[in-house]
């Protein structure tokens, strides 16, 4: 998986190769990103709704601390939550896209992003680790070899440690 | 000849109490167990321009000390900035500095 991620050579934008499998996974985490913000019912600023799920709320925090300042809040809310939850949207469908043109070669998926594209992967790895780890209630210091394989966590944290490691690599590639 | 020189009239400027400018905000990004270190700071220098030095203090901050100020305006400003931080899955919020 060392060169998921590359600059193209000739072209701007990133060339991918993924194992079928981990394209498996990512059109599968992308189908559970949707189903998540279709469950998010549009906060009309009463605070309702979205507060119920802790991963949409981590998704979609708060911007004041202050609870005096509930009319700023939900002021804040009105104009900003349409245009988080479309960009959200915008990534996945932009990931499901690119996974679609994907080609097959020797029993690997081969494409090309454009910079605007990689800026989605980078969001779509990034929102399904933060929905995963708070699912999962990862901590900082969570020790991944303690696993038991009985455990019915086992999948999504192994899947959760892979998004990980190729959100870094997309990063060290983005930031070259 | 030099024309005589007028005194000048000066104008006290009318001050409104109430502008948002005399008390500016500050935009703080909370420590989180899932974020990536590398990406904090991809996303500090992508959305506010900061060196990688910079952003990598602001965010060393956040990860030991729990929380770091990464930008200072007037409140639509701020909210702006919570929004961008919000989109990259950052924990954001903001307060009166």
């Amino acid at each position: 998986m060392a060169r998921t991620f590359k600059r193209s050579r000739h072209a701007e934008g990133l060339d991918v190769v993924l194992e079928a499998g981990e394209a498996a996974v990512l059109t599968r985490l992308c189908a559970e990103l949707t189903t998540l913000l279709d469950r998010d019912v549009g906060n009309d600023g009463d605070g309702d709704g979205t507060e119920a799920d802790p991963v949409l709320e981590r998704l979609f925090p708060r911007a004041y601390l202050d609870p005096t300042e509930e009319d700023a809040e939900a002021d804040w809310q009105r104009f900003s939550h349409d245009e988080l939850m479309d960009g959200r949207r915008r990534a996945v469908a932009t990931v499901e896209q690119t996974l679609a043109g994907a080609t097959a070669r020797r029993g690997r998926l081969e494409l090309k992003l454009s910079e605007e594209e990689a800026q989605a992967w980078l969001a779509v790895i990034n929102d399904a680790r933060l929905a995963l780890g708070t699912r999962l209630e990862v901590t900082e210091d969570m020790d991944m070899s303690r696993l038991d394989a009985d455990d019915p966590d086992t999948a999504p944290y192994a899947v959760y440690w892979w998004l990980g490691v190729l959100e870094e690599r997309l990063i060290e590639v983005l930031s070259g | 000849m030099t024309a005589p020189l007028e005194t000048p009239t000066i104008v006290e400027p009318e001050i409104d109490e109430t502008v948002e400018v005399a008390r500016p905000w500050v935009v703080v990004v909370w420590n989180d167990p899932i974020n990536l270190m590398s990406y904090v700071v991809y996303v500090f220098q992508k959305l506010f321009g900061y060196s990688k030095e910079k952003a990598t203090k602001l965010m060393l901050d956040v990860h030991y000390k729990g929380k770091a100020a990464v930008s200072f305006g007037n409140r639509e400003q701020a909210e702006i900035d919570v929004s961008r931080l919000h989109a990259h899955g950052l924990w954001a919020t903001m307060e009166r500095d």
